[in-house]
């Protein structure tokens, strides 16, 4: 069995964003969710000024402080032998253990009594939705649901699942595909002959937050802003 | 390796070959198509400019063809009272009857006899163009055609043209460079080829070639640059010509291109003369009367109190930039020259290129090749004595004026003045036009001042808008013309350079029209000319009829067929092997129409490094660095006008431009509105990494990453300080200002960002938007906006040699408290 991680390289990474617009699309992700974000810092004084951009998604933790977190029995918030961190839509109790215990703030709630995409729920949306055959939203994408819920519902929460049902298909995660800059490699951390291991073996790397204990299974090598 | 039982896999669907007009990137994308529904978008990797890169702004355009805010069916106004306060009161009508309203109002001008009345403003299009935005004004009788051109890069195309004799946008060899100025330009963001840049970069990176940056934001470009130079806003002119002074005097420019001293040592001695007899030119002109002109006194030093950027990085760089050259480039967006004064930092940055020999070299910027594509029907014998004796009247904007000089390709009124033709209606100057059709355009929210536009638009008698959602420019229209989205709903087709090859996509109706929607490059100039043939004039119809099927012969029955008719006729020596010989192509050929359109993409061959060594397109057909071409354009306006040279260059606010220096790259101060006492602070317009052109803000995506804008926030839109100047004016983060020039003023909320030298204010465009629908707007039915429109308070002025609109180095604001 593999051992899923990531690697993001930050001189190749351009902070375009156009790995977490992809992700919405790919997950039926709502507006105020992102499973896939970013961290931005600009530092320094007048002229002397350096900016960083660091791509931000679950980290898909060895030891997961959201999977300990979480009440239910089984755990709705579980670890694949994959090493993917996943949820399980239907039990969820929407508690929000999971998402408090994270550090990373990766993991979102739906608001209880609040539809998910509620703008598209009524009226001109709705219609739209109705007439191009969509579910919820007229590009609604249909892959989503082959392992998980294809939208969530109100008082549950969601986060990356790492594409687990593309990856099941042989694809690679869509952060990773609809990267302009390929600097996301996604793959077997446990294979040593893996582009991400040959990646993790030649170069120093880093991972957000390491103190926190967590053992993240995203890493990030070299320097977004090659002034730093 | 086990593996898991039953997997369901991927949805069945179908990745369809478009393109996409979001930025001038001109991308070659697919669409994936599942049960009818189009819902992602990549890139079509048969493109060599692109490969399989994708950009951000891409994927957008799923939520821009499917947003329940579009215009559903033809609307006319009710209320014949036009205004920005005024509810139009549009009710929906049916195609029939809106073609009807059209038809009876152009018919109308040809009654009276007064056709050049009929203008056409085309904003954004695709290759089949001419048909509706050239030849069908022609044929009703009137000489406007009003593209955007001017609002776009008209500067950025003069300093090339003056130097090199081209006028476009340049192509630039990152996969061969070893050093890269980017000026003015930020390519992971905007300008061209934005998803091959996101991409080259990385790569530059590891091959140790080493980017600077001049601009006065800082961008992500300039986090991946090694140096970045925050030039003051307007002051390009003072750096570009100090770092030629460096070149010079330090001995580093090319021998191969521009030639030697015939006694080999250089002569180049700051602040004093050299001797033109005793340099020997090669494929340049004029290198020594540029130093004497301008340069023997433009050192760093100098330019360090002018241009903000300290003299030894000012050094450092030219240095480092030429002594890697020939295979160096200075990638010039319009950041340095789209200003009132911006014709000669224009040609100043990209005389850069030439002086070390980059110029249509390896590694350097160069021109592209173009495809080789058929002609589409001329309008020529479908113009009666009226449309020809009528679309000899002078166009609406004013070009060519003695201070619209606009010199495209060297000739007095070559170019389109967009932002002026408000001015020129509302001024009646030349006359005012009564009957308008637009396009892909909204120019009440793109054009600087946009006021005069809400009260120009008032005064027209009927305009007819085609659009996909209700925008500014709507508001002040009579008919609303519903249009297809280019991407999905229509067929679509564009060329554009990068990478040293050209690329020309297609792609045809990928999904149904999502409403009762039409092409307006099409299906609107169809339904036109059958309305108009009803009514007497079968001329628009007969031209239309020519557009024949280059297979079968066919002429076209309807809009649709029309549509396609025109893509085939003009790409035929493309995909028609007989018509490719005879026209003399390069690049990929196919053997039929069915297998060029499946695959959706076109490649040129690679582009032929210094074939115009010599051969330029300039008066002397060398570069110039003292420009004959120039000279000849401006004498050639100025005696049109009976005054000089000189008096050409007064009246279009270069009255510090005199003389022999007209005619070389120089420093002038630049033209600012607004004095520094009263309004402070210099503005910076930059662009979003999210804008489609100013129409994507309905698309929630763009808001839920537009801080991805540096220094910006979600969901809002702001101006930004450096900390130090907001605690001076006693302003806190994230409280409402109001921003203030001398000519408009908006609210919006105030950022404080470090990155920006303190006495500076940016602001991104994008936001502000009161039209566009639900989410663009903070409330779309009570008119309000999300934040502000940098156009509400930027003055509308001009670079006048090229006709372009000034975006940048050009304005002073104002912040207060609201």
């Amino acid at each position: 069995m593999a051992k899923y991680g990531m690697v993001i390289d930050l001189q190749k990474c351009a902070g375009c964003a156009a790995c977490s617009i992809a992700c919405k699309n790919e997950n039926n992700v709502p507006d105020g969710i992102f499973w896939s974000h970013y961290i931005t810092e600009t530092r320094g004084e007048f002229p002397k000024i350096t900016y960083t951009y660091i791509s931000t998604l679950c980290n898909h933790c060895d030891v997961a402080p959201c999977v300990d977190a979480c009440p239910v029995d089984p755990k709705a918030m579980y670890k694949q032998d994959d090493g993917i961190t996943m949820h399980d839509e239907d039990s969820c109790i929407g508690c929000r253990a999971c998402e408090n215990a994270c550090p990373y703030g990766v993991i979102y709630y739906n608001e209880r009594g609040v539809a998910p995409f509620e703008n598209w729920q009524s009226g001109e949306a709705a219609a739209l939705t109705e007439k191009v055959g969509g579910t919820v939203i007229p590009y609604y994408n249909p892959d989503r649901a082959i392992t998980y819920a294809g939208i969530r519902r109100e008082n549950k929460v969601e986060k990356c699942t790492f594409c687990d049902h593309r990856v099941i298909n042989g694809e690679s995660p869509y952060c990773v595909v609809a990267c302009p800059a390929d600097a996301r490699i996604f793959g077997d951390l446990d294979d040593p002959n893996s582009e991400i291991s040959q990646l993790l073996s030649s170069n120093d790397s880093t991972v957000l937050l390491p103190e926190a204990g967590t053992q993240p299974n995203v890493y990030y090598i070299h320097r977004f802003d090659v002034k730093e | 390796v086990e593996m898991p039982q039953e997997v369901q896999g991927l949805a069945a669907g179908e990745w369809v070959p478009s393109g996409c007009l979001g930025c001038t990137s001109w991308c070659a994308k697919e669409v994936f198509v599942v049960d009818g529904r189009a819902i992602k978008i990549r890139a079509n990797a048969g493109s060599k400019v692109h490969g399989g890169n994708d950009c951000p702004r891409a994927h957008l355009a799923i939520q821009q063809v499917y947003d329940p805010d579009r215009i559903k069916q033809p609307m006319k106004r009710t209320n014949p009272r036009k205004g920005l306060d005024e509810d139009p009161q549009f009710v929906p009508i049916s195609w029939d009857e809106a073609m009807d309203m059209l038809a009876d109002k152009v018919m109308e001008l040809r009654e009276n006899d007064e056709t050049h009345k009929f203008v056409l403003f085309r904003g954004r299009y695709t290759n089949i163009n001419d048909l509706f935005y050239s030849s069908l004004p022609k044929i009703i009788g009137s000489p406007n055609n009003i593209s955007h051109s001017s609002i776009c890069a008209e500067a950025e195309k003069f300093g090339p043209y003056y130097t090199q004799g081209y006028w476009n946008y340049r192509d630039y060899d990152v996969a061969n460079t070893r050093y890269m100025i980017c000026w003015g330009v930020d390519p992971l963001c905007s300008n061209r080829q934005v998803s091959h840049y996101l991409n080259a970069f990385g790569g530059m990176l590891k091959n140790g070639v080493r980017i600077a940056t001049v601009d006065p934001k800082y961008s992500n470009t300039a986090a991946k640059s090694e140096v970045w130079m925050p030039v003051k806003p307007g002051q390009d002119g003072a750096l570009a010509t100090a770092m030629a002074h460096v070149i010079l005097s330090e001995g580093l420019w090319s021998r191969e291109f521009v030639g030697d001293f015939t006694d080999g040592s250089n002569h180049f001695i700051p602040g004093q003369d050299a001797n033109e007899a005793d340099f020997e030119e090669i494929y340049s002109h004029g290198v020594v009367k540029w130093w004497n002109l301008e340069l023997k006194d433009r050192t760093p030093e100098w330019a360090e109190e002018v241009c903000g950027v300290d003299a030894d990085t000012i050094r450092k760089v030219a240095v480092d930039f030429a002594s890697e050259a020939p295979h160096v480039m200075v990638f010039m967006g319009g950041g340095s020259n789209m200003q009132v004064r911006g014709a000669y930092n224009s040609m100043a940055v990209h005389a850069l290129n030439g002086l070390v020999g980059a110029a249509e070299n390896k590694g350097g910027t160069i021109t592209g090749r173009s495809a080789r594509l058929g002609s589409l029907p001329k309008p020529d014998d479908y113009m009666d004595e009226m449309a020809t004796t009528n679309s000899k009247q002078k166009k609406i904007d004013q070009r060519g004026y003695l201070e619209f000089p606009a010199l495209k390709d060297g000739k007095s009124g070559g170019g389109v003045v967009t932002n002026r033709v408000a001015d020129a209606i509302l001024m009646e100057d030349p006359y005012l036009p009564k009957v308008g059709i637009g396009y892909f355009c909204n120019f009440n929210y793109s054009c600087p001042e946009a006021s005069r536009w809400h009260e120009a638009m008032s005064k027209l008698e009927f305009y007819a808008h085609c659009v996909t959602h209700y925008s500014e420019m709507s508001h002040f229209a009579d008919l609303l013309l519903p249009s297809t989205h280019h991407m999905f709903e229509q067929m679509s087709s564009a060329a554009q350079k990068g990478n040293s090859f050209t690329h020309l996509w297609i792609g045809g109706r990928a999904i149904d029209p999502v409403y009762d929607v039409k092409n307006p490059e099409s299906e609107v100039p169809w339904m036109l000319a059958e309305k108009m043939a009803e009514r007497g004039f079968s001329n628009l119809m007969d031209f239309l009829k020519e557009f024949k099927d280059p297979e079968t012969g066919q002429a076209p029955g309807n809009g649709i067929e029309l549509e396609t008719n025109a893509f085939k006729i003009l790409t035929e020596p493309i995909w028609n092997p007989d018509a490719y010989v005879e026209a003399g192509n390069h690049g990929d050929s196919f053997d039929a129409w069915e297998a060029f359109l499946a695959k959706g993409i076109w490649n040129s061959d690679e582009y032929e490094f210094k074939k115009l060594w010599g051969k330029m397109p300039t008066a002397t057909e060398k570069f110039e660095f003292y420009s004959e071409t120039l000279k000849e354009a401006l004498e050639g306006h100025a005696e049109k006008h009976g005054v000089t040279a000189d008096d050409v260059l007064e009246a279009c606010k270069y009255g510090e431009s005199k003389g022999e220096r007209a005619f070389v790259p120089h420093y002038t101060p630049p033209f600012m509105h607004g004095s520094e006492q009263e309004y402070p602070f210099a503005f910076i317009d930059c662009k979003s990494h999210m804008a489609r052109e100013g129409r994507s803000s309905n698309c929630s995506w763009f808001q839920e990453f537009k801080d991805v804008d540096a220094g910006d926030m979600k969901w809002g839109d702001c101006i930004k300080l450096n900390p130090a100047d907001a605690a001076a004016l006693g302003l806190e983060d994230g409280e409402l200002v109001r921003v203030v020039s001398p000519t408009g003023e908006a609210v919006t909320t105030l950022k404080t960002w470090s990155a920006l030298r303190p006495g500076t204010a940016s602001k991104t465009y994008g936001q502000g938007h009161w039209a566009m629908g639900h989410v663009a707007a903070e409330d779309f039915v009570g008119r309000k906006s999300r934040g502000a429109n940098n156009n509400d308070f930027m003055t509308a002025d001009y670079e006048r040699l090229s006709g372009s609109t000034a975006f940048y180095g050009s304005f002073r604001v104002r912040i207060e408290k609201v």
